[in-house]
């Protein structure tokens, strides 16, 4: 784009450049209204102490007294610490999970409905309704886990009260959630392959895993890509599906850095810290974007 | 190599017939091509053949095996695409060893075989390319020696020149006639193209509507069609058809209008019936006879070489072909002979030929 070559407008362009932003202005001011006054705000509240519950303190200029603080919050460590392990666990699981929710959907079946829907139901639902259903499914008493071990004749188990069994669960659910979203990236993916690709493989004597290997898997590389990353930055904000299950519990062994931050401001009404954990959280997300917008602007040239 | 036995064979999707029941016998090293219309079947009777589409009735043999139930890889069959069918993300090298290399083959040996076949194909300083890098002729030859270091029986080619602009695909046709001269292999090759049907077939197989108009060579189908619809798809331009009634003791044709002229002894075989004439533009010619039909030139389209001409003979009109220095003139008043030696005569209701 940069190097288009310049050149001077005619009064149409000119008329039209100026109904484009025009157009352009009331989104542009929503955005500003709801997402960069925000951040602007919440920048300007991590560098000053701001605690609800001590009123009589003020709001005084604190520094980097909040980010400094942060680096001895053994909790805060946890919470990054569990937040990268939702991360790595359920951003390879609900890709291999959305894979094959996608190559099922591509398959042409008979009946089409029950796979369209394993796809779009998950993608449909709140993701803390999604939360309130696998808390129901995982409950001691009532839960269809439990009710499934005592018909195999095992003991039940205190899925959410268990700090390792509660993280499963509620990976478990992350995956299911998030895995129809993949799922649709990836089936527009497969729709871009050529069928004569599989076809001509079939003449040359590939066998379907072959196929597999040597066409989908290459050709879907742009989109899995694609997949990996949205996962992701929505992975940083985990928050609906454990606070809905276990409320970051037992004790602090489920809770993420969106949790914390929400806790921090929310219930110990700490602006001032609050806003510099989400400060930083917003510093990840946007250094994930940024390798996102780089490789995909290098994208096009490989080809 | 080997031959191909398609016997009765039928195809339909779903209720919906599309192949009714075909017969062609293909002789060891012969090239064949299916010729037809777009929707006629072609296609589909091909990938039959490859065994990417079932066949719902018939038998259809590779050499001495039925292939019905046998899956593509098995056939031992090559087949080019139209599309080419090339994978973006591999090299022309690793296009071109694909089948091998899925089949296990040695890498040494799978080397030494891309080499050749790129060396035959012109396309050796390609090799490290990616196929987004070709220009559409050379992506052709990458297909085709994907299909030659196979070794197959059988070469399969549905439209492989369809994509290519008309200098490129004489050129490739070429390509293909050497191929076929040099390895000997049978092939079968889809197209709608009558020119490459006659100039690279041993044998045409005309389709229409799923069934088989006529299987013959080039000559034959040209100078024998066995049906209006072949002898209008074969040869431009397309052959004159003009209602025209052969008098009840064959001595003279009457065309639609009255314009009449003596008929060939041939002709007798359809005394006092009403007929469809079939006479090629080669086959009008001016003349100064006395029995010379009076005729009117309505469009001239000078070609270089020769001059086509429209002509109105009383209420009928016909192509011709004459001599680039005729001197034709739209609007100008000819005179006409007819070489009815030449002509052909169909039935008008069935459209099949009157022999
Ligand atoms: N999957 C399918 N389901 C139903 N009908 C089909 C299917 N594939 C092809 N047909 C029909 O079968 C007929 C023959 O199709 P085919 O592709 O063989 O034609 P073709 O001769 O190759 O035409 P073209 O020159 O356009 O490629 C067409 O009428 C087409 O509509
Ligand atoms: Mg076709």
């Amino acid at each position: 784009m940069s190097d288009a070559i310049r050149h001077k407008l005619t009064p149409l362009e000119k008329s039209e450049r100026r109904l484009g932003f025009a157009m352009l202005a009331p989104a542009f001011l929503l955005l500003a209204a709801v997402v960069l006054y925000p951040i602007a705000e919440l920048i300007r509240n991590s560098f000053h102490f701001n605690h609800l519950a001590q009123p009589w303190m003020g709001t005084p200029f604190v520094g980097f007294e909040n980010y400094v603080k942060a680096l001895g919050d053994d909790r805060f460590h946890e919470a990054v610490w569990h937040t990268v392990l939702y991360i790595l666990v359920t951003v390879p699981g609900a890709v291999v999970v959305g894979l094959g929710l996608a190559l099922l959907a591509n398959k042409p079946f008979a009946i089409k409905w029950p796979v369209r829907l394993g796809l779009l139901l998950p993608w449909a639902l709140p993701l803390v309704f999604a939360g309130l259903i696998f808390r129901w499914f995982f409950e001691y008493n009532q839960g269809v886990a439990n009710a499934i071990l005592r018909g195999l004749g095992f003991e039940p188990l205190n899925w959410l009260t268990t700090p390792s069994l509660a993280f499963f669960a509620i990976c478990l659910a992350i995956i299911w959630k998030s895995s129809s979203f993949v799922a649709l990236v990836l089936l527009a993916g497969l729709q871009t392959i050529p069928k004569s690709f599989y076809e001509a493989a079939e003449v040359d004597g590939a066998t379907k895993w072959q196929q597999f290997r040597e066409i989908t898997l290459p050709m879907l590389r742009p989109a899995i890509f694609v997949a990996l990353i949205f996962r992701t930055i929505t992975a940083i904000q985990t928050f609906d599906i454990p606070y809905a299950m276990t409320n970051g519990g037992p004790g602090n062994s489920t809770e993420t850095l969106a949790m914390y931050i929400h806790k921090t401001t929310v219930d110990f009404l700490d602006l001032g810290y609050g806003s510099a954990l989400a400060v930083l959280m917003f510093i990840v997300s946007a250094l994930i974007t940024s390798i996102y917008l780089r490789h995909t602007r290098r994208d096009p040239g490989r080809h | 190599m080997a031959g191909i036995e398609i016997a009765r064979v039928v195809k339909a999707y779903g209720a919906t017939p599309v192949i009714h029941g075909i017969d062609i016998d293909v002789r060891d090293g012969e090239f064949v091509v299916l010729v037809g219309p777009s929707g006629c079947g072609k296609s589909t009777l091909l990938r039959m053949i490859a065994g990417l589409e079932s066949i719902t009735g018939g038998t259809i043999r590779i050499g001495d095996r039925v292939v019905n139930d046998l899956p593509p890889r098995d056939r031992d069959i090559a087949m080019v695409f139209q599309d080419y069918a090339l994978y973006p993300h591999r090299t022309v090298a690793e296009n071109i060893g694909f089948g091998l290399k899925m089949r296990g083959v040695d890498r040494a040996i799978i080397d030494k075989k891309v080499q050749e076949a790129s060396e035959i194909l012109q396309i050796g300083h390609l090799l490290e390319r990616k196929p987004g890098q070709l220009s559409g002729g050379q992506r052709q030859r990458v297909a085709m020696g994907r299909a030659i270091v196979r070794d197959p029986k059988v070469f399969l080619f549905d439209e492989p020149l369809s994509n290519l602009d008309a200098q490129l695909r004489a050129e490739m046709r070429v390509e293909i006639k050497k191929l076929h001269q040099r390895f000997g292999t049978t092939i079968i090759y889809v197209t709608h193209d009558q020119v490459e049907a006659m100039t690279l077939a041993d044998r045409i197989a005309i389709l229409k509507g799923g069934h088989l108009e006529q299987f013959a060579t080039p000559e034959v189908v040209y100078k024998e069609p066995r049906s209006t619809f072949v002898a209008g798809f074969i040869g431009s331009p397309t052959m004159n058809m003009v209602k025209a009634r052969v008098a009840p003791d064959a001595s003279v044709i009457m065309l639609e209008g009255g314009a009449s002229m003596a008929a060939p002894p041939a002709f007798r075989r359809a005394a006092g019936r009403d007929v469809l004439l079939g006479l090629r533009a080669e086959h009008i010619a001016l003349s100064d006879a006395p029995a010379a039909l009076a005729a009117q030139a309505v469009i001239v389209e000078p070609l270089g070489s020769d001059t086509l001409a429209l002509m109105r003979i009383g209420a009928v009109e016909m192509t011709g072909r004459f001599a680039p220095d005729s001197g034709l003139v739209a609007g100008k008043g000819v005179k006409l002979m007819l070489n009815l030696d030449h002509a052909h005569l169909f039935e008008p209701d069935t459209g099949l030929a009157i022999v």
